[in-house]
């Protein structure tokens, strides 16, 4: 059944292929260079910088050799496994036309001119020889951290492949589909201007560029090209199979590009088997590959260019036989008229080795690697408007453009460090989580001197901050007040925020941006950053805040430097400590709260309860002791409830007293000490701990009786009778100092004090007293309490 | 011209749409659907230092359920607390309620509710909690067992309970990783082996209906998931991880020790039931390590590593007798990392258990960490990913896997055989490929036991399926192999097979732990 039909399907692809070549080979699309596309015909870019990036992008270097600088051909696929990649019936065909097979193709047909036997001949020898180059897949590591299952390219879903393909940012480049549906979102005023303008007003006020449609980098006929594993590995890692780096690595999750890849092939393809092809077609294709100049463009391993040809500086634009024209064997690019125009004029008197400046240079790396696909620099590019819907904001909270588009480039050598350029660029950073787009992983050399690069053009001088500020130190204190003016209605800060707000967390800002750009933006965000959200505290070069540092704007700005320099050993702003508070702080206002946890005085059995009278203590039910007791704040519950590596609960109060590590109640004759039983809440929710000291159950209940003082209380019951008293003895205090003041009085030199009221014989001793329990009958029960005073 | 061109192309195309794919006839989604009772996304990723909740609703993190008679289910959350939930059969569930019972719990793993009480087991100690006065809030949480090592390290967690045949009570403990600093104040040290953790950490421990706390077995090192199977035999599940090649899953039983050594650090304790072990064979193949170390137990079932899950979490016994689908009496395991369940048939060969399992279901919310059946034999699942990375599109909540009515065509039983192993099916297969020993493909392989993380499938070979023979009723395959290996798991894929409609398996694939050959 398969088989006919695949035969089915190779009799129409030929037929089709066949008959595209006879009729149609005018009708192929011009290479696609997304920089060229998009600039070159507004001239956008100069005509020299067009010209040179067809020269790199249609890999025409790679056969006319020149030392000319930066004109590094971009080259086609390392194709050392192919074989695993690619279908091999697409390959033929692909081979056959390639122009018709992906539109805009940047890859020459080098077998154009070829008699159709001939040609079919040919083909077959490569695609042997290429399906023979094949590699096996890396093994994916997985574990508690990434989850791969097993085969996990055949377990795609299609719907969560279209959602990650046009959030992601893979339609900056590629083609969106026009039936997926974004959430909608209000015009902004720019748009909004933009519709009311024609054609011409537009020009006249230079913003032609922001609404002419940016077209899309060609995919070609994936689901022939490639099977499911074999595009989710591509996915995974697109350098290695195109290391000139075009195509960036978005870091996925192993099964996000198994869904992308399940849409983009709508559905699942298995990876065919294996066929056996002649050893000797193998070799005739491998003998093709190198004599018509495959190799110049496709490494595989071993295989060398044969053959010179014209270096660039001999090229004859105006000749009667070139590749500009597509003559006779040479290769075919189906270029259009403009890019031959571009081409010439480069290669005129030899445009291209002209000495550029930085700006240039720059530009030429961004256009080569489409950044200004996302990203506007100096008014050029920036996600096209046709694409801007697809970028959103994660919860579809409102930030306007900046809180879902990538950021412009303009000025950024004078505001991020190097250092830090370094690390977005090599995924290592993300400081945008808010956008649903992703900033992908470029690879190469050339990537490496980027941020260099930046810094050169936009004149960057290295100033520190002790020359920016001045003495800025002793001023985290102001720093942290200012930041609640208005810094934390928009960001969060070491991960904290005020509800609802997501944006850039400030906390590593200090890292992240020079001194003098962060003094230039904070004065007036809207002078260096245009139609930004970020308002000025500072209006008409005033403070807004004039009670901090006499309104002084210079020491102000200084001052949250300072702060955000040093807010990992800070407290956060007020209104996000309050906020975190309101979510996590224990408030007993009207019951007695108990929150089970680590502490560090009361240890890994720690019970801490607190009262509306605002004074706590914490249990330690592993030793059977009262641990501590505060006053004034509770808890933060946070890192009980939420936090991974379950930090002790730290109580926020104050007049903190820590007390004796050991048992409290221990029996006089005895070793054995009191089991916890566990603890019952009365009906106002005071918790009463249940201890068993052989021969007696204990219940002790440790209440607030007010603002200052708690009263401890043993009631003791025995369930069989009890013969004889017996001695048991209370540790309550212990360290220099601690002495009794009479019989019932113990005191610290902290001025705690604690009073025994008991009905038995009581008898001082060192931490505490001894007390005779007398013998009991079952339900006659004997207390002995202590109050707590400080 | 040009048009012929192309509908032909297009024609080919479409013919390669649909010969070129492997389609998807049947989808787990026709034979078990997820209802999600409800699921929130965390406002932080799921290993974020400042983890946050959703920013509204509770943070219903489930870490225990048990199914109450009334269409209610209790759930412990991690933060800490006992809530009661209504609605949760309804479909779609549009009208839950929630009603907090008890609060201050120290990150409760598990819920059961016995007559009035519900026990669960804090970090600290094992718990009963009660309602005394009639106003359905909690005022009574009495200590049931206590005395197990609490460093203060955040993987000391402790599991259960769960109830076995004889009314004892079960609780598993995590071994502390990387413990440090003042942690090791609280740690009891093994001089011979000179391992070191808190006391009974790694250990199995039961407490007897007289409330004795008694250490059973030891070896363990996430023992996330306690279950009890019909006979009332108590199974954990363990994940992979240093000394653990992969997950896995196993019988509960005295003296037995499973694979981390960590455990033996309370080897000496009054109590203990495992003694003289002197030294820990260190990077053996599991089968020469069994030889080497006599008290070593060989899992019941090992489940290899991505092919059935990532990290083995809760066990629930399907006691539906048919309501959830053709697989009555079988265990069905939660699997945290690749947010799914898979199953597991058991069968006992010269008195110990062993079997197969298989994939079940994926596309879970978020992690599976406990699973319970409904009183209408659906499975409610719990959910929570925080500290770790799950697959789906939520960190928290509760889905509820139905049962659509219609039968999927799997691999119901594998059972061993002297000579091969018996397939049973769900459904009637096809004679002329199940008949057929090249619809079949087997691997077997074993794991070696060391003190690195993880282990790959080592000593592999490829048993040969001599003959394949169908019953007359279609439903059982029996399998002639050559190349059986005690004590390696032999994975089978039946890619081949078709039932009688032509339709293949929905899981092709089966792994049985071969410990004996009958």
């Amino acid at each position: 059944m398969r088989s006919i039909g695949l035969k089915i399907v190779r009799l129409a692809l030929i037929l089709s292929v066949g008959l595209f070549t006879l009729t149609n080979t005018l009708r192929a699309a011009e290479p696609f260079v997304a920089g060229y596309d998009r600039f070159a015909a507004s001239k956008e870019i100069s005509s020299v910088t067009a010209g040179r990036l067809l020269l790199t992008e249609l890999s025409c270097t790679a056969c006319h050799q020149t030392d000319a600088p930066t004109l590094t051909p971009k080259g086609g696929p390392d194709l050392s496994a192919v074989g695993s990649r690619v279908h091999s019936e697409w390959l033929q065909d692909f081979l056959m036309a390639p122009h018709q097979m992906k539109q805009g193709i940047t890859m020459p047909d080098v077998l154009a001119e070829l008699p159709y036997q001939q040609k079919e001949q040919v083909v077959a020898a490569l695609t042997a020889f290429l399906m023979s180059n094949t590699q096996p897949y890396p093994e994916i590591k997985a574990g508690g951290a990434s989850p791969v299952p097993f085969e996990f390219w055949l377990k795609g879903n299609i719907e969560q492949g279209r959602e990650l393909y046009h959030k992601r940012g893979c339609v900056a480049c590629h083609e969106p589909d026009a039936e997926y549906e974004t959430v909608e979102r209000k015009p902004t005023p720019l748009d909004q201007i933009i519709e009311q303008l024609d054609a011409d007003e537009l020009k006249e006020l230079g913003l032609s560029q922001l609404i002419r449609p940016v077209n899309s980098v060609p995919h070609g006929r994936l689901s022939e090209k490639y099977n499911s594993r074999s595009l989710t590995f591509f996915l995974l890692n697109p350098e290695k199979a195109r290391p000139a780096g075009r195509m960036p690595n978005f870091q996925f999750e192993p099964m996000d590009a198994s869904h992308i890849a399940a849409y983009l092939l709508s559905g699942k393809t298995p990876e065919p088997k294996p066929t056996e092809v002649e050893a000797s077609l193998v070799e005739k294709g491998k003998a093709f590959f190198v004599d018509l100049g495959c190799v110049n463009c496709h490494s595989i391993k071993g295989l060398k260019p044969a053959g010179q040809v014209k270096p660039l500086s001999e090229l004859d634009a105006s000749a009667e036989r070139s590749c500009l024209k597509g003559s006779d064997s040479l290769p075919h690019y189906s270029l259009s008229t403009r890019q031959i125009k571009s081409l010439t004029e480069v290669l005129a008197g030899r445009q291209y080795i002209r000495n550029e400046g930085p700006d240039a240079q720059l530009e030429f790396r961004l256009l080569q690697r489409n950044c200004y696909g996302c990203h506007e620099r100096d008014q050029k590019g920036g996600v096209g408007r046709n694409r801007k819907a697809y970028f959103e904001t994660v919860r579809h909270i409102d930030l306007g453009d900046e809180g879902r588009i990538p950021p412009p480039l303009t000025g950024v050598g004078e505001k991020l460090t190097q250092s830090w350029m370094k690390k977005v660029l090599e995924g290592k950073e993300k400081v945008r989580p808010h956008l649903t787009a992703r900033m992908p992983v470029f690879s190469g050399e050339e990537i490496q001197s980027l941020p260099a690069q930046f810094a050169t053009a936009d004149g960057f001088q290295q100033q520190t901050d002790r020359e920016v500020f001045g003495q800025f130190q002793g001023l985290e204190s102001a720093g942290r007040s200012l930041m609640g003016t208005g810094c934390v209605q928009c960001h969060p800060i070491q991960g904290e925020a005020l509800p609802g707000v997501v944006g850039v967390d400030l906390a590593d800002v200090t890292d992240r941006i020079h001194p003098a750009w962060f003094k230039k933006f904070l004065f007036n965000p809207g002078e260096v950053k245009p139609r930004t959200r970020m308002p000025t505290f500072f209006p008409k070069g005033k403070s807004s805040n004039q009670q901090i540092l006499d309104g002084d704007v210079d020491r102000q700005i200084a001052a949250l430097w300072a702060y955000l320099k040093d807010s990992a050993n800070q407290k956060l702003p007020e209104k996000i400590l309050e906020v975190r508070s309101r979510n996590y702080e224990l408030i007993p206002d009207k019951r007695p709260l108990v929150l089970r946890t680590f502490m560090e005085e009361a240890g890994t059995h720690a019970i801490a309860v607190g009262f509306p009278q605002k004074l706590h203590f914490a249990y330690d039910a592993e030793q059977i002791r009262l641990a501590e007791v505060w006053q004034g704040r509770f808890l933060d519950a946070r890192g009980t409830w939420f936090e991974r590596f379950t930090p002790p609960a730290v109580p926020l109060g104050t007049k903190r007293m820590n007390f004796p590590k050991g048992a409290t109640l221990r029996l006089s004759d005895s070793k054995s000490t009191a089991a916890f039983r566990g603890y019952r809440l009365d009906k106002q929710g005071h918790p009463m701990f249940l201890l068993r000291l052989s021969p007696w159950d204990v219940e002790e209940q440790i209440d607030a009786e007010n603002s200052d003082t708690i009263v401890r209380t043993w009631t003791f019951n025995a369930s069989r009778p009890t013969d004889k008293p017996r001695e048991v003895q209370l540790r309550l205090l212990a360290g220099d100092g601690v002495h009794h003041e009479g019989k019932t009085a113990l005191v610290h030199p902290s001025g705690l004090k604690l009073t025994l009221k008991s009905a038995g014989n009581t008898e001082p001793t060192k931490t505490g007293w001894r007390v005779a329990v007398p013998a009991l009958q079952p339900m006659e029960t004997f207390s002995i309490e202590v109050t707590y005073q400080w | 011209m040009v048009s012929i061109s192309r509908s032909l192309i297009l024609l080919g195309y479409c013919c390669g749409m649909m010969l070129g794919r492997s389609i998807d006839a049947a989808e787990e989604n026709d034979f078990y659907k997820l209802i999600s009772v409800v699921t929130s996304q965390a406002q932080t990723e799921s290993r974020s230092k400042n983890w946050k909740p959703a920013p509204d609703g509770l943070a219903l993190e489930v870490s225990g359920i048990a199914v109450l008679e009334d269409g209610k289910i209790a759930v412990t959350i991690r933060k800490g607390e006992i809530w009661i939930l209504d609605g949760v059969y309804d479909d779609p569930p549009r009208n839950v309620t929630y009603h907090r019972f008890a609060t201050a719990l120290h990150e409760p793993l598990g819920l059961l509710k016995i007559g009035d009480a519900y026990y669960t087991a804090q970090r600290s100690e094992l718990t009963r909690i009660r309602d005394t006065d009639g106003d359905n809030v909690a005022d009574e949480y009495l200590t049931v067992a206590k005395g197990w090592g609490v460093t203060g390290h955040y993987h000391e967690y402790a599991y259960g309970p769960e109830l076995d045949g004889e009314g004892n009570l079960w609780i598993t403990l995590n071994t502390g990783l990387g413990l440090k600093g003042d942690q090791f104040d609280r740690t009891i040290t093994e001089p011979t082996l000179k391992v070191r953790q808190g006391r009974w950490r790694g250990w199995g421990l039961k407490i007897t209906p007289d409330g004795e706390l008694l250490p059973v077995c030891a070896g363990m090192r996430s023992p996330s998931g306690l279950g009890a199977n019909a006979e009332g035999d108590m199974f954990y599940t363990d994940q992979q991880g240093n000394w653990v090649g992969t997950n896995t899953l196993h019988h509960m039983r005295e003296g037995a020790f499973f694979h981390h050594p960590d455990a033996l650090a309370s080897m000496n304790e009054p109590g203990s039931t495992i003694h003289g072990i002197t030294e820990i064979p260190n990077g053996l193949p599991f089968p020469e390590a069994l030889k080497k170390l006599k008290v070593l137990r060989p899992p019941a079932v090992w489940l290899p590593y991505k092919k059935v899950g990532q990290s083995a979490t809760d066990i629930m016994l399907d006691e539906s007798e048919g309501r959830f689908g053709p697989f009555a009496g079988q265990f069905f395991l939660g699997e945290f990392t690749q947010a799914g369940i898979n199953r597991v048939f058991l069968e006992k060969v010269n008195g110990e258990y062993q079997g197969a399992c298989f994939p079940f279901r994926s596309g879970m919310a978020s992690a599976v960490l406990r699973l319970a059946q409904g009183t209408d034999g659906s499975v409610f699942a719990g959910l929570t990913n925080r500290g770790w990375s799950s697959l789906g599109t939520a960190s928290y909540g509760l889905q509820r896997l139905v049962w659509t009515g219609k039968t999927p065509f799997e691999i119901r039983e594998m059972r061993a055989q002297s000579d091969g192993f018996t397939l049973e099916f769900t459904r009637p297969v096809d004679p002329q490929t199940a008949g057929d020993p090249r619809s079949y493909e087997m691997t077997s392989y074993t794991y070696r036991y060391h003190s690195t993380y993880g282990s790959d499938e080592i000593l592999k070979q490829s048993p040969k399926i001599v003959a394949a023979e169908v019953s007359d009723d279609g439903l059982t395959v029996s399998l002639t192999i050559e190349g059986l290996r005690e004590l390696f798991v032999h994975e089978l894929w039946c890619r081949g097979v078709r039932d009688r409609d032509g339709e293949p398996l929905l899981h092709p694939d089966a792994y049985y732990t071969l410990n004996r050959l009958p």
